[in-house]
């Protein structure tokens, strides 16, 4: 057999073509279609509105290059200084609440505490619910005639005033932000929890032996078994925080004046005006942003990892 | 026995005179089918083919309802599948502005004249000349302010849009609070519907329920600042020149009765349902709307309907502005059934359609003849004001030139964002006033 084999001349590109090279071509072509599809599906939408923010493409044509006119026309107006602010302003206070009553309700349900079970589902309730449901029940809650909170705050004899939660600049984004905290923390309760409940008994057990006390066992052992969990967590959170448009456009519709006015509600005005290359010029405009929470989040786990 | 033995027996016990009848016969059923086939194919030419329309949606369903059967009826008379969608007049520019870009609008649709305005430049609508006219010479003609607000030549090059409705802004007032208090009569200055409003203004009631927030409906600050002299823009419809004495003047006047608290609780952030829910709910004592509130309140509190009265919009220094926004049907350039899109339009037009659409929409009428539709013969209040409001009000952005810059403007919302920077950010009127100048001649330069 082997005889036959060393007799046999060899094709010419047999050679190059060897078993391993088909394996890798078979690879390729297995994987070529969701290749496609995501260059379709993201990665052109994605760099089509990079361009379009070069463009002063209007509805129905195609636009013309006009480099960075955009950047500039927004950088000059008050109301994108204003969005900037204000989204930093939501991403950072909404993540830190989130963090603190998430992290809080997980420890909270991860000891053996009667009616865990129910307790565990109602928290995760608020994220449950459909944001459009949650952030109109919220506006009617700050209704200033007849809202929720006005009632109780009136009734009780708390305040006895009403109070215009959403239309006036000092209360308007606090009222955003708590909103936005009461729909978002159970992201970040049920995730906590989850990375909680794989940290290994055995480890608090030692650690009771060496004589730590309850901060000592959290900071030593409870909080590296969740950093990873929360790093993530707080980069999906800055993220979707800062692209999320409901929760601004259901209350305030970036108002009082510009007291709420954040990128994606910006963009979405920009759209109602037609001027999609100034719209794309604001989305644009958060790249950076939120391409520094990424690399920023991705090299804290790359860190970690090593 | 073979077929052709068979035939040959018939044909033998034939006579000439039966073989001649029946040539004769065959040849004239041949000829009246031939004759026939034409006017068939006339009177449903687009027989099989497929039409979908996009009718806007307003605050009365029943006039909905009566638009949408009647297109489907249309249809099925001319074999014709129809689609019809009704589109919230509230995201009319989102939904077409995404199917311009996609390339999926309808055969035809409605929409405002602003819109129309802003996107026959960009030739997305077909030009419908021949039907415009048609239509005014079939129907009394067009009214003047009608024919004036809807010519979009200029920009397009013909016709694009086929009124239909006008609609406008009147004042609604709370006669069962305003009586009491002293006043019969409506407000016919600025300064006096403060002065009413502040007599009035007890919570849970504001005064005025005029929205200060984002939207369109907020634009009636516009008309205000008009009335007071001040101005968008000059008179080639180029420069802006908002800041002006003018504007102080009406900033003014704004700033008084924010500062008296005639403004409802969250007007700065109202979405366009604000001040009709204020008003329904009790909470406002006068508004400016389009009537659809008065539709509303008809149906939902019989005894608020009946304390309500309208009037047209007050007066400032420079007299009243009380923009009349006609309401168009256009066929887009895509559309690959325009004749059929055409003949509905033409349809639409017909009195049997639109006396009894006006009688259960809010619209004013565009044709002279409709103005003799039962609904605009006096009796409701609602429909007097608009036919007043067609026949007496202010053409679109007058005293401002009307044009695309004007209407991109309005979009943006400059005049509420600058009465916002005053009332709710407390800036200084000059330095508001900047801020909406630079803002609005940023979006004229565009132009």
């Amino acid at each position: 057999m082997s005889e036959v084999q060393e007799t046999q001349p060899q094709r010419p590109g047999m050679t190059w073509l060897n078993a391993h090279r088909r394996i890798q071509i078979f690879a390729y072509i297995l994987v070529t279609p969701v290749v496609l599809l995501i260059l379709g599906l993201v990665a052109y939408p994605f760099l089509f509105a990079i361009y379009v923010a070069f463009t002063d493409r209007v509805i129905g044509s195609v636009g013309n290059w006009i480099g960075f006119a955009n950047f500039q026309y927004l950088f000059q107006t008050a109301t994108f200084s204003s969005a900037i602010w204000n989204t930093i302003t939501i991403v950072v206070v909404t993540d830190v609440f989130k963090l603190l009553i998430g992290l809080g309700l997980a420890l909270l349900v991860n000891q053996n505490i009667p009616g865990r079970g129910l307790l565990r589902s109602l928290l995760i309730l608020p994220w449950a619910m459909p944001a459009f449901v949650a952030f109109l029940t919220w506006r009617v809650l700050y209704q200033p005639i007849g809202g929720g909170l006005n009632l109780i705050l009136t009734q009780t004899g708390i305040y006895p005033h009403v109070i215009d939660w959403l239309g006036q600049r000092q209360t308007a984004m606090p009222s955003v932000i708590l909103a936005s905290i009461w729909r978002g923390f159970p992201f970040w309760f049920i995730s906590i929890l989850a990375a909680l409940q794989s940290i290994p008994k055995d480890l608090y057990e030692a650690a009771r032996v060496d004589g730590a006390n309850a901060w000592e066992r959290f900071w030593m052992v409870t909080f590296p078994g969740i950093k990873q969990v929360v790093i993530i967590t707080t980069l999906l959170s800055s993220i979707w925080t800062a692209n999320a448009f409901e929760h601004v456009w259901l209350l305030t519709q970036g108002g009082p004046s510009d007291a709420t006015m954040v990128f994606p509600v910006l963009a979405y005005f920009g759209m109602q005006t037609q001027r999609i290359g100034e719209a794309a010029a604001v989305s644009v405009a958060m790249l950076p942003v939120l391409a520094i929470l990424v690399i920023v989040a991705t090299s804290l786990m790359q860190k970690d990892e090593d | 026995m073979s077929a052709e033995y068979k035939t040959d027996l018939k044909w033998k016990n034939w006579s000439r005179r039966q073989v001649l009848g029946v040539a004769v016969s065959a040849m004239a059923l041949t000829t009246g089918i031939s004759a026939f086939s034409p006017a068939m194919a006339q009177d449903k030419p687009f027989d099989g083919s497929k039409l979908t329309y996009w009718g806007g949606l307003i605050f009365a369903d029943e006039a909905n309802k009566l638009l949408v059967d009647t297109i489907n009826q249309w249809g099925a008379d001319n074999g014709v599948e129809t689609e019809v969608v009704m589109i919230n007049q509230n995201e009319t520019i989102q939904k077409v502005s995404a199917a311009v870009e996609s390339n999926t609008l309808p055969d035809a649709l409605d929409l405002s004249v602003d819109l129309l305005l802003l996107m026959s430049r960009q030739g997305i609508f077909i030009n419908i000349d021949d039907l415009y006219k048609s239509v005014g010479d079939a129907h009394g003609g067009w009214y003047d302010a009608i024919d004036l607000a809807t010519d979009t030549t200029d920009v397009a090059g013909g016709r694009t849009g086929l009124p239909f409705g006008a609609s406008g802004n009147l004042l609604l007032r709370r006669t069962d609070l305003l009586e009491p208090a002293g006043f019969s009569s409506a407000p016919t200055t600025w300064d006096e519907l403060v002065e009413q409003a502040e007599a009035v203004n007890a919570m849970p009631v504001s005064g005025l329920g005029l929205a200060l927030s984002n939207v369109g409906d907020a634009n009636v600050q516009l008309s205000v600042l008009q009335s007071y002299g001040g101005r968008m823009a000059d008179d080639t419809g180029t420069k802006v020149t908002i800041k002006s004495e003018e504007t102080r003047a009406y900033l003014t006047w704004l700033k008084n009765a924010w500062d008296k608290g005639l403004f409802p609780p969250g007007n700065a952030t109202w979405d366009g349902a604000g001040d009709n829910q204020a008003y329904l709910s009790g909470q406002a004592a006068f508004i400016a709307n389009t009537g659809s509130v008065g539709i509303a309140a008809k149906s939902q509190d019989p005894e608020l309907y009946d304390d309500t009265a309208y009037s047209a919009l007050p007066a400032g220094p420079m007299g009243t502005v009380s923009p009349m926004t006609p309401q168009v049907r256009a066929i887009p350039a895509t559309s690959t059934n325009q004749e059929a899109a055409k003949a509905l339009l033409e349809y639409l037009s017909q009195p049997e359609f639109l006396d009894a659409y006006y009688a259960l929409a809010i619209y004013g009428p565009v044709l002279k003849d409709s103005a003799n539709a039962e609904a605009f013969n006096g009796e409701d209040p609602i429909h007097a004001g608009l036919l007043n409001l067609v026949e007496n009000g202010t053409a679109p952005g007058y005293p401002d030139v009307y044009n695309a810059a004007y209407a991109d403007a309005s979009s943006n919302f400059i005049v509420p964002k600058m009465a916002q920077r005053v009332v709710i950010d407390g800036w200084d009127f000059d330095r508001a006033m900047d801020e909406a100048q630079s803002q609005a001649q940023a979006i004229y330069d565009k132009y």
